[in-house]
């Protein structure tokens, strides 16, 4: 946390930094130290506690370095603009004067490398440094730098507890008590921070969502257990469909039309009781009488009725009758046929009936079969009762209820729940007795209270409980506040790692397989990490990575919130809307499914589309609805970047934005996102600003306070300018020719979309440690601190070396220190 | 489609003066008194903040002259047969909302600063920080009185992936109510929701053993849970700790609102349909977000509500008024004369929402006068013109009489930097809500009642 102050400054600082994209070659700056093998466990022979990084010996070469090298470069090329009272940016470099200073503020240093390197600055009105001077300053600080990383004070971080996230909620129900119900869809959204709602310092809990908690809880208790009852008043319907004898009437619209006396009837089992049978029927006149009918229980008639009701608009015809209980066959008969073929209106020849349904209102008795599956698996063991009238013993109930807790809490709190908290839920279950509720009834209200503790809503991981882990089911006070832990930095529990496993690829508590090991204490130990996170990788739940992680990377969650111009894109529409999003989630779930290499995100030769998105796209000979896989051929349309989803959500209403395309792609993709706009953008009033949207971005550009920033993102908007903002091809704006080649800064040119995704794909470290970064960060429910670099470099360099497979990139993530290790209480960072 | 939907609200708007009004004064009383010969109780004053994002065209919003004879311009329009009950209060100045060192971000500024006065802390995650709300005051003073402390709604969800603006977590640019510095109300977008939460509470075919034992079952989950969360707070530190303390406070509401509950008569459907979603037009929406506040005021089961007609930033298309750029793209129109008349109209098509609401507030009928007359209603926006940015010179609309609170049919011009915060003092005053310090306030706003 100490460099918290300093990074406020860094934002602003980094305005007047201006911008390259061609920087993307110092990713490699930091590097990890080529052939340093991963480190293990206990390999952390740098507690936090230590002290500074840069052993003496060094100290001194670097103040060498620093005094003789680096000072001059920035007293020459950099402090006129950067020091002073208003330093341009609010970066002012004379501050650091010493080698230290790198290590005061690796996140400035960093973006110094990066922008020196890809010739941003000095910007290019100012005298170019020699090309050796740039390398000495920039292979210091990098080398500085990676020193930190690599020998730094290592901290894993302690991510602050997490609660449920909507998609988490709504999938750890449906694991938890196997119904598929989604409460959380009524939820308020959860708040973003570093890109992903996943995050536990931004999802905070407000009244209205533990209102909400109480209420979905009630809910969920009441459709997973079934509170037996007596016998139960209920409607038993049998529609037209369903009607008796199969063979007797003509069904047409929804209904079964007898054209002569007949009777259609059905069977159903009913307690002793008031009964009502209830017919709806319409008739089609014909002679002098209406349509009668009978209505019968058992062959007996009940009630007859004249059927005036027209066939558009049937009636209900009701009879009352007391059952002694047991099985009744339940009728209406159609009684006066008539038939003159004579009657010169065709209409008015036969007399006939349409019967609709029939319904049986009386009471059922409650029905054990009819039990839900959930109910059956939560209440797995029933209390006994020697005489089957009366309930069961007290103590029976208790015994039962007790082993019912304790399954379920485990379960739902994801860990060995104790004594203790199981004897509070049996004070529930005892107060539902004495108020003369039935067993189910404890059962359900125990359970509402296990889904609204924060011990389910939250993800807890205590200091100190890798030590209750051991005793499962122990002693009930574990893990007091009163043991003092002296481990400053420790490995999580099992159980704790179950849960980071499983929430990291399915958004959901972990299965029975992992709880097993977590209980066995077997997760973490020899190969047993990578092979569970193998498998959950493969599970077809990790479809959650798609939901709730490319979703948000790729930002295609505001696609349904995108409006184009109906006007200008006639085009676009709901279906179309829809495929779009089909194609980019399709298209990260084939690499993760196929285990693809990550940088086929930037050039794979083939999508995902149906007839509509393949028209949009020019596609030829797909017809309907379904997805299939296509092989592109156009070298123009390949990987995310030229997808129509992206395409669109980075456009206005009524245009294209080549600077919110170039801001994504330098965000999204290569992880260097611009500065923030300045807060007093020049009023543009004075020129009028003419010719195409390039040309008008051109002109722009002319004003310095804009240039060197926009000179960043706008090429990469500008290559990909063909695409209109719902991501169709085009070959002009209005009435201007397209022009889609560009320059970035440092040189670096393209003709258009295919040479711009050439260039990018070159980028391939910098972008494999933009998407770890990403991952990591949605992984660990955290934002990244500079002492995440060093197990970001070895994730990188590990899928670097294993064919940038998306399974590696998984694996290495969950083995990373950040996701292992947490940072106790009261351990200083 | 919409036709469709139409038809419902209107419906339902003919029983909306009446329905409610008798449980209103009703259950007011102390259960003690209830049924006993009581002196006519005088209804409650009520608050309701209403935010706009992305500033105004201001030619077309600020009058030319002040005090009492004043014209409309073109964006007020809508308003004009409430003029009586408007004040337009010009100059106020939302200071916390600029830079002050902090850089870009002016809409995320904006929006978490509106109510608070505070200096939103910038951060993309870690350590969310703004201050409490106006809304939020009067809800701990005065909320105890009522089923819902406050009501918090909105149009749109918080963003759902990305940056929100600048390097400010999208809590801040999606949330304009704040409980706590570090705890945002979370808003409620779906009108069906909000009917249900206001008047779903109970079940009709209960017997009242099956209601007793509920309440009761409640109580002992809240109190089972708040045990859990006390001894988990216990064992927790720093952020983690915040988090359980938010948790307390969310358990102790829900207990209030069980007390509330059985100490008052059920609450009464109104002849309101019950809305089944987020309607298509937008217009649709807001009006059913405006008639749900009125319900909520009329029933006295809330006397503050907050509505956001769009977080800060939006750039929604007004496609269906033949404006179909983005309106945050338009708001940066760089002095062009049609980008600005086309925020003009999209200012005029939101003060009629405005106009919608006081409208129904006239509708309902309370003691010697209307709803509207024991209401006040802010609206406004934390930017002045979107093009620039600035914070001061902010567009302040104040409507309805504040229970004679309130001097209005006034154009008031205030002094340069005056806070907005001032302003909120002045209405908490009238609330019964009074507090000394809110925000950057500096002390009561001048003039509002005459």
């Amino acid at each position: 946390m100490i460099l918290r102050p300093l990074r406020i400054s860094i934002v602003p600082a980094l305005l007047g930094l201006l911008c390259a994209l061609a920087s993307a070659a110092i990713a490699g700056a930091d590097e990890p130290v080529p052939g340093k093998s991963a480190p293990e466990k206990t390999g952390l022979e740098q507690q936090p506690g230590d002290k500074p990084p840069v052993a003496p010996a060094n100290a001194v070469a670097a103040t060498d370095t620093f005094a003789h090298r680096v000072q001059p470069f920035l007293a020459q090329h950099c402090y006129d603009c950067h020091s002073g009272k208003e330093p341009k940016g609010s970066l002012d470099l004379k501050v650091f004067g010493d080698a230290a200073a790198v290590g005061k503020d690796r996140d400035t240093w960093a973006k110094i490398v990066e922008y020196l390197e890809g010739e941003v600055m000095p910007p290019e009105d100012q005298p170019r440094p020699k090309k050796q001077d740039v390398e000495a300053v920039t292979t210091w600080v990098s080398d500085e730098l990676a020193k930190l990383d690599n020998s730094g004070r290592r901290d894993p971080g302690r991510v602050t507890i997490r609660r449920l996230n909507r998609a988490e909620y709504n999938n750890t129900i449906r694991d938890l008590l196997g119904i598929d119900f989604r409460p959380a869809d009524d939820f308020p959204s959860d708040d973003v921070g570093y890109g992903f709602d996943s995050i536990g310092d931004v999802l905070s809990m407000p009244p209205l969502l533990l209102e909400k908690y109480l209420a979905a809880a009630e809910q969920i208790v009441e459709r997973a257990i079934l509170v037996p009852q007596g016998p139960k008043r209920e409607t038993i319907h049998t529609s037209s469909k369903e009607l008796l004898p199969a063979d007797v009437g003509e069904r047409r619209r929804g209904a079964r039309w007898l054209n002569s006396n007949g009777e259609l009837y059905a069977d159903v089992q009913l307690t002793a009781g008031e009964a009502a049978l209830r017919v709806k029927a319409s008739g089609e006149q014909a002679g002098d009488k209406p349509v009668r009918i009978v209505l019968r229980v058992d062959g007996k008639d009940l009630k007859k009725f004249s059927v005036n009701a027209k066939s558009a608009d049937p009636e209900v015809y009701e009879a009352k009758f007391d059952s002694p209980g047991g099985k009744h066959r339940v009728s209406a008969a159609f009684f006066n046929e008539y038939h003159n073929p004579d009657e010169p209106d065709p209409k008015k020849r036969d007399r006939s009936l349409s019967v609709n349904f029939i319904d049986v209102d009386g009471f059922v008795e409650f029905d054990p079969l009819s039990l839900p599956e959930s109910h059956k698996r939560i209440i797995f063991r029933q209390p006994k009762s020697a005489d089957p009238k009366s309930p069961a013993t007290p103590e029976e109930q208790d015994a039962c209820a007790r082993e019912i807790f304790a399954r379920f809490a485990t379960r739902a709190y994801r860990r060995p729940a104790n004594d203790g908290e199981i004897d509070r839920l049996m004070r529930l279950a005892r107060l539902a007795r004495e108020q003369g509720d039935p067993f189910e009834k404890g059962i359900q209200l125990a359970l509402e209270a296990v889904l609204v503790s924060p011990h389910f809503l939250f993800r807890v991981e205590l200091d100190g409980e890798a030590i209750v882990d051991d005793e499962v089911g122990g002693q009930a006070e574990t893990g007091e506040a009163t043991k003092t832990i002296t481990d400053a930095v420790r490995p999580l529990s099992d159980y704790q790692l179950a849960s980071r496993l499983s929430y990291f690829l399915w958004s959901s508590m972990p299965d029975e397989e992992l709880f097993a090991l977590a209980a066995a204490g077997q997760l973490s130990k020899d190969g047993n990490l990578e092979a569970q996170t193998k498998r959950l990788l493969a599970d077809k739940k990790s479809q959650a990575l798609v939901d709730n992680f490319a979703s948000q990377w790729l930002q295609i969650r505001n696609l349904s919130l995108a409006s184009p111009s109906r006007q200008q894109f006639p085009d676009f529409d709901e279906p179309l809307r829809r495929a779009m999003q089909k194609e980019t989630e399709m298209f990260f779930e084939s690499v993760v499914r196929e285990d693809r290499s990550v940088l086929d995100f930037l050039d794979a030769d083939y999508t995902f589309v149906n007839e509509r998105l393949a028209k949009h796209y020019g596609i030829a000979d797909i017809k309907g609805d379904e997805f299939r896989r296509v092989t592109l051929s156009d070298p123009r349309r390949r990987g995310i970047l030229t997808q129509a989803s992206v395409l669109t959500i980075t456009s206005n209403p009524t245009r294209t934005s080549p600077v919110k395309r170039g801001r994504w792609i330098l965000e999204q993709i290569l992880g260097t996102p611009p500065p923030p706009p300045p807060p007093d953008i020049p009023e543009l009033e004075q020129v009028k600003l003419s010719g195409s949207l390039r040309q008008k971005m051109e002109q722009h550009r002319a004003n310095p306070s804009c240039a060197t920033c926009h000179a960043r993102m706008d090429p990469l908007g500008f290559g990909l300018e063909n695409f209109d903002a719902i991501g169709a091809w085009r070959e002009k704006d209005g009435e201007f020719a397209i022009d889609p080649s560009g320059t970035l800064p440092g040189g670096k040119t393209f003709a258009g979309p295919a040479e711009l995704r050439t260039i990018l794909k070159g980028r391939h470290e910098q972008f494999c440690r933009n998407l770890a970064r990403k991952l990591l960060t949605y992984a660990l429910g955290r934002g990244l601190e500079p002492t995440d670099n060093h197990a970001v470099s070895q994730i990188v360099a590990a899928v670097e070396a294993d064919g940038y497979k998306f399974s590696t990139l998984v694996v290495e993530i969950a083995k990373s220190e950040p996701f292992q290790l947490r940072r106790d209480l009261g351990a200083e960072p | 489609m919409s036709q469709q939907q139409r038809i419902p609200r209107r419906t339902v708007l003919k029983g909306l003066g009446t329905a409610i009004a008798l449980p209103l004064l009703d259950c007011m009383l102390p259960r003690a008194v209830r049924g006993a010969i009581v002196p006519r109780p005088v209804a409650p004053t009520r608050m309701a903040f209403l935010y706009i994002p992305n500033g105004v065209h201001m030619p077309d919003w600020t009058p030319t002259s002040t005090g009492g004879d004043f014209e409309l311009p073109a964006s007020l329009q809508p308003i004009t047969p409430h003029k009586d009950h408007l004040l337009v209060l010009s100059g106020l100045a939302q200071d916390k909302a600029r830079a002050n060192g902090d850089g870009p971000g002016d809409h995320a500024r904006a929006l978490s600063t509106f109510l608070t006065g505070c200096q939103a802390y910038k951060t993309n995650g870690a350590n969310i920080r703004v201050g409490v709300s106006v809304d939020q005051v009067a809800a701990q003073k005065i909320g105890h009185r009522t089923r819902f402390p406050s009501l918090e709604l909105g149009c749109d969800r918080g963003a759902q992936s990305g940056n929100c603006d600048s390097g400010y977590s999208c809590a801040y640019s999606s949330n304009i109510s704040w409980r706590t510095p570090t705890t945002p109300m979370a808003k409620e977008i779906d009108p069906r929701l909000v009917f249900e939460r206001l008047f779903g509470g109970d079940r009709k075919d209960e017997t009242e053993k099956v209601r007793g034992n509920r309440q009761l079952y409640r109580k002992s989950v809240l109190d089972f849970v708040g045990d859990d969360a006390k001894s988990l707070r216990a064992r927790l530190g720093g952020a983690d700790r915040r988090k359980l303390d938010e948790y307390l406070v969310g358990v102790r509401e829900v207990e209030q609102r069980i007390a509330h509950a059985e100490s008052n008569a059920a609450q009464e459907l109104p002849k309101y349909a019950r809305p089944d979603g987020i309607p298509k037009a937008y217009q649709e929406h807001i009006r059913l977000m405006c008639d749900l506040q009125v319900l909520a005021f009329q029933g006295d089961l809330t006397r503050v509500s907050t509505f956001i007609f769009a977080n800060d930033g939006s750039n929604r298309s007004y496609a269906f008024m033949e404006v179909p750029e983005g309106h945050h793209d338009l708001s940066h129109h760089g002095g062009d004369k049609q980008k600005q008349a086309k925020i003009a109209k999209i200012n005029h098509f939101h003060v009629s929402q405005l106009a919608y609401l006081v409208e129904r507030m006239k509708q309902v009928p309370e003691g010697e006068g209307t709803l509207l007359d024991h209401a006040m209603v802010a609206y406004g926006s934390g930017i002045g013109d979107g093009n620039r940015h600035n914070h001061d010179q902010l567009p302040i609309l104040l409507l309805g009489k504040g229970s004679g609170g309130l001097k209005s049919g006034r154009h008031l011009l205030y002094e340069k930097e005056t806070p907005l915060n001032n302003l909120w003092l002045s209405m908490l005053d009238r609330m019964e809500a009074n507090t000394e310090h809110l925000g950057d306030a500096t002390g009561r706003l001048d003039g509002l009642s005459g």
